[in-house]
């Protein structure tokens, strides 16, 4: 773990640039200039963009405003996805800066969940900490934790503190050594051709044979159309932190060090570009 | 280094290199200008409520914004050195969880080693034995083949006494056959010797004795020659 250490700050440290451009549909008192932002690719969009809100108020009406939205190319972004899945999912082979509508009005109820405040992302966020940690622990480091512990796991996640969030995010990525890793992997794996939202399984690091199972393991078991042989060409990306890493990573390797602060494994899966 | 970890290393910094590090300095430059620009407004706003008679900044206002702007950089630094003295806090509180780590693994560690050297003098013992068990083995096989040569030796001659047995078995039954058939001739003749002679001794006294004295020259080496004929 101690050796990894630089792939968990090249995880947290993450960041997309993003322009975020009013929706024409917006009725405003000005033009509105577009506002540039660096997107931390493990936080969500809700936490980030204060400072965007902040901006695009100054030319809104009071009386237009309602709560904010984010879209891109017609898809409304969920708030609840990390920032980092969502580009991959979306934009992954596009140009950058990634181009975000902003919106005031015409909330997408059937699409996306309502975040009046910061305290809702807290919540989604600790609940996706405790049930990865049901699966890793059966509870029990998440519930030996004191309310303040997890106070700063998210604490570390809002300010952006690496150090802060790690100092008690590596409790909840120990594991007894003669186990060989966590009980079952905490991932989701998303896709832009399927009308799930995701798929979420049981899945277990070591097999019964006892040795150690690899991300291309869990893709032939889960989602074996992301897989194509030798011979074909690639028709799907697996991506992970905005890279593709090897099929024969051990997935227990990728949990520790590529999973988000809500210590779930996000695997997205999109066609590859066609040039 | 195992591939798949270099691969994702590499991939991660190309990431950022792609990514993060192109609008990075552009980001926060605009940003901070962005943060001053907000500010010198604040300032304007509100140096104008004070002064709304005066339409100029004069070398006053100017100094004026100097001032409150190295204000307002000082509560940043401010701000930087409270970040910095809780992450002090922080590497701190990890350095004696590091330490308390090391003090466990070296626990562990000395018990391990105690109970690698138990199992090795364990191991040393029942080497020693199966050395001993070994050599008793190789005896014992040794003593094993002795005996079973012994064995085959014994069984030939029991054999060979055997057929001898049974061969003088063979020898004595005859010879008992022999005897019997003997016995069983002395006998008829004995029966028939006993018959004659109680033939004779119903006749009278003087016929018997003529009879004898008549046949008493030729009669018997007849009698001895039709003997030896019937046997």
């Amino acid at each position: 773990m101690a050796d990894d250490k630089d792939v968990l700050r090249d995880v947290w440290f993450g960041r997309i640039p993003a322009c975020f451009t009013l929706s024409p549909e917006e009725t405003t008192e000005r033009e509105a200039e577009p506002y540039y932002l660096l997107l931390p690719r493990v936080s969500y969009l809700t936490l980030v963009t204060d400072k965007v809100k902040k901006h695009f108020l100054k030319v809104m009406k009071a009386e237009d405003v309602e709560e904010m939205w984010f879209e891109y190319e017609g898809t409304p972004l969920k708030w609840h996805y990390p920032i980092g899945v969502l580009f991959d999912l979306h934009a992954s082979n596009t140009a950058l800066p990634w181009s975000v509508s902003v919106h005031f009005k015409s909330f997408p109820e059937h699409d996306l969940l309502h975040c009046t405040s910061n305290s809702v992302i807290e919540a989604h966020f600790m609940s996706s900490i405790k049930e990865a940690d049901a699966l890793k622990h059966k509870s029990q480091v998440i519930n030996d934790m004191q309310k303040k512990d997890h106070k700063q796991l998210w604490m570390g996640l809002q300010n952006d503190k690496f150090d802060q969030f790690w100092a008690m995010n590596r409790k909840l990525m120990e594991y007894p050594t003669e186990e060989g890793g966590f009980r079952y992997i905490p991932f989701r794996i998303y896709q832009t051709t399927s009308d799930r939202p995701f798929i979420q399984k049981l899945f277990r690091p070591v097999s019964a044979e006892g040795h150690a199972l690899t991300l291309g393991d869990l893709l032939k078991e889960l989602c074996p159309a992301s897989i194509c042989a030798e011979d074909e060409p690639k028709r799907f990306q697996v991506m992970v932190h905005g890279i593709e890493p090897l099929l024969e990573t051990p997935v227990q390797w990728l949990s520790e060090h590529l999973s988000h602060p809500d210590n779930f494994l996000h695997i997205s899966v999109i066609p590859a570009p066609s040039d | 280094m195992e591939s798949w970890k270099s691969h994702v290393r590499a991939e991660l910094f190309h990431r950022d290199c792609r990514q993060r590090d192109p609008f990075s300095g552009l980001f926060d430059k605009v940003s901070r200008l962005e943060e001053m620009l907000d500010f010198h407004i604040k300032l304007w706003q509100s140096s104008s409520k004070e002064n709304s008679n005066s339409t100029c900044p004069n070398e006053g206002g100017t100094l004026y914004l100097r001032v409150n702007e190295v204000e307002f950089l000082n509560q940043q630094l401010k701000q930087k050195i409270a970040d910095l003295t809780s992450n002090i806090y922080l590497k701190e509180a990890e350095l004696q969880y590091c330490h308390s780590q090391v003090a466990r693994y070296r626990t562990e560690a000395v018990l391990l080693a105690q109970g690698a050297s138990c199992l090795k003098s364990d191991l040393e013992e029942y080497e020693y034995q199966l050395e001993c068990q070994s050599k008793e083995l190789t005896a014992l096989r040794r003593e094993h083949s002795t005996l079973t040569e012994e064995m085959a030796t014994t069984k030939l001659q029991e054999e060979e006494l055997l057929e001898r047995w049974l061969e003088e078995k063979k020898q004595e039954a005859e010879r008992i056959n022999k005897h019997n058939a003997t016995q069983e001739r002395w006998q008829r003749l004995a029966g028939r010797l006993k018959k004659r002679y109680r033939g004779r001794s119903r006749l009278p006294p003087c016929v018997a004795l003529a009879a004898n004295t008549n046949n008493s020259s030729d009669s018997k080496p007849k009698q001895v020659e039709h003997l030896a004929s019937s046997s």
